[in-house]
């Protein structure tokens, strides 16, 4: 085998490794495969006779790409999401986890709840110009308190946004239609309460998202040994 | 499939879990003493333990130790072959290795003791050689 088709061999390997450690941030995946790369060259040089079965075999030896990410991927990227304070990195997270187990499920279950209550809030602080009369906070019959839009029918009315009926009702989309009136509470002080409201849901969201991660994520449970073993507790 | 196959089907899934647990521990108990780069890990984990781990694999857990601030690297070119990246312990590394340590002899201890009775004489002998 010539050290060209070796080398053609080894960058392909090397490419299929960048694509399955994606998840990583660029400089740590770069590192990765450089890494490996040298650890690959040294192994071939170390060859007094090259061939194409000992270069699969080393490459072999390293490991599948996509197996050796496959067992990283979900604690990496909940690492990651420990750091950040991205809605978008924290939903890829807690959608990763979600592949694992219930514990992940309802993590992503709670993340988009909350991040959906807060562009919901900002949709409307958006909206609220362009539509004054559709956007805004409706009380509607059975107390139910909506933020949203109106559809503004008076009859089968449907608005659709964050609903909260005491004491126990929590909705984000909409109920089934109702009869009866719709009464707007807010008027212009929709912008201030809902930029207010879409922080709270924003920052509440996030915090209770790494919290969940710190509690229940793979990592809590594997990485330190409980120590408050006592001599003899296994007997 | 026999019983018995599952059986030893399960018992070879248990042992690589084992194993696969153990592998942090064993990573960071090789850099105890000295700076090492991933091939010569490789060769210290070889030569002294049963872990069999695919290579690759050294190297996400490495990410991983040094993402968990337990290890430090560094780049080096010594201006012959190719650049490697060397591999040390940080202090809460070795904290972390002692406390994994101190309850790995004592669970082993513990183990030891309950699985004597199971293992003939020579047995035990032959998995300790």
């Amino acid at each position: 085998m010539s050290t060209d088709s070796a080398m053609a061999a080894v960058d392909e390997y090397l490419a299929r490794l960048r694509k399955a450690f994606d998840y990583l941030p660029s400089a740590d995946r770069d590192e990765m495969v450089e890494e490996v790369r040298s650890h690959v060259l040294e192994r071939i040089e170390a060859e007094p006779c090259l061939t194409e079965q000992l270069v699969n075999g080393i490459l072999r030896a390293v490991g599948d790409p996509e197996e050796l990410a496959s067992q990283d991927r979900t604690e990496a990227t909940l690492r990651r999401a420990l750091k950040t304070k991205s809605p978008w990195v924290l939903l890829r997270s807690t959608l990763t986890w979600a592949t694992t187990g219930i514990a992940g499920v309802i993590a992503l279950f709670v993340t988009l709840t909350g991040y959906g209550c807060a562009a919901v809030c900002y949709l409307s602080v958006f909206l609220k110009p362009f539509f004054p009369s559709r956007i805004g906070l409706w009380l509607r019959p059975e107390h139910t308190l909506t933020l949203g839009y109106w559809d503004g029918r008076f009859s089968g009315t449907q608005v659709y946004g964050i609903s909260v009926r005491p004491p126990a009702l929590f909705v984000l989309g909409t109920l089934s239609p109702t009869e009866g009136p719709v009464r707007e509470l807010l008027g212009r002080w929709l912008l201030p309460v809902g930029l207010l409201c879409g922080a709270l849901f924003a920052v509440g969201t996030t915090l209770l998202t790494r919290w969940l991660i710190r509690r229940f994520g793979p990592r809590k449970r594997s990485k330190s040994p409980r120590l408050e073993l006592t001599a003899g507790a296994v007997r | 499939m026999t019983l018995g196959k599952i059986a030893d089907d399960r018992a070879d899934h248990w042992g690589a879990q084992f194993r696969k647990g153990c592998l942090e521990m064993a990573i960071l108990a090789s850099l105890w003493k000295s700076r090492l780069y991933g091939l010569e890990i490789l060769r210290r984990l070889e030569r002294s333990s049963s872990l069999g781990l695919a290579e690759g694999t050294l190297y996400v857990i490495l990410n991983r130790l040094k993402a968990d601030g337990l290890v430090h690297s560094e780049w080096v070119d010594a201006g012959f072959g190719h650049p490697r990246k060397y591999y040390w312990l940080t202090t809460s590394g070795k904290d972390r290795l002692r406390t994994m340590a101190r309850f790995w002899v004592q669970f082993s201890g513990d183990l030891d003791a309950l699985l004597e009775p199971v293992l003939s004489g020579r047995e035990l002998a032959s998995v300790h050689r």
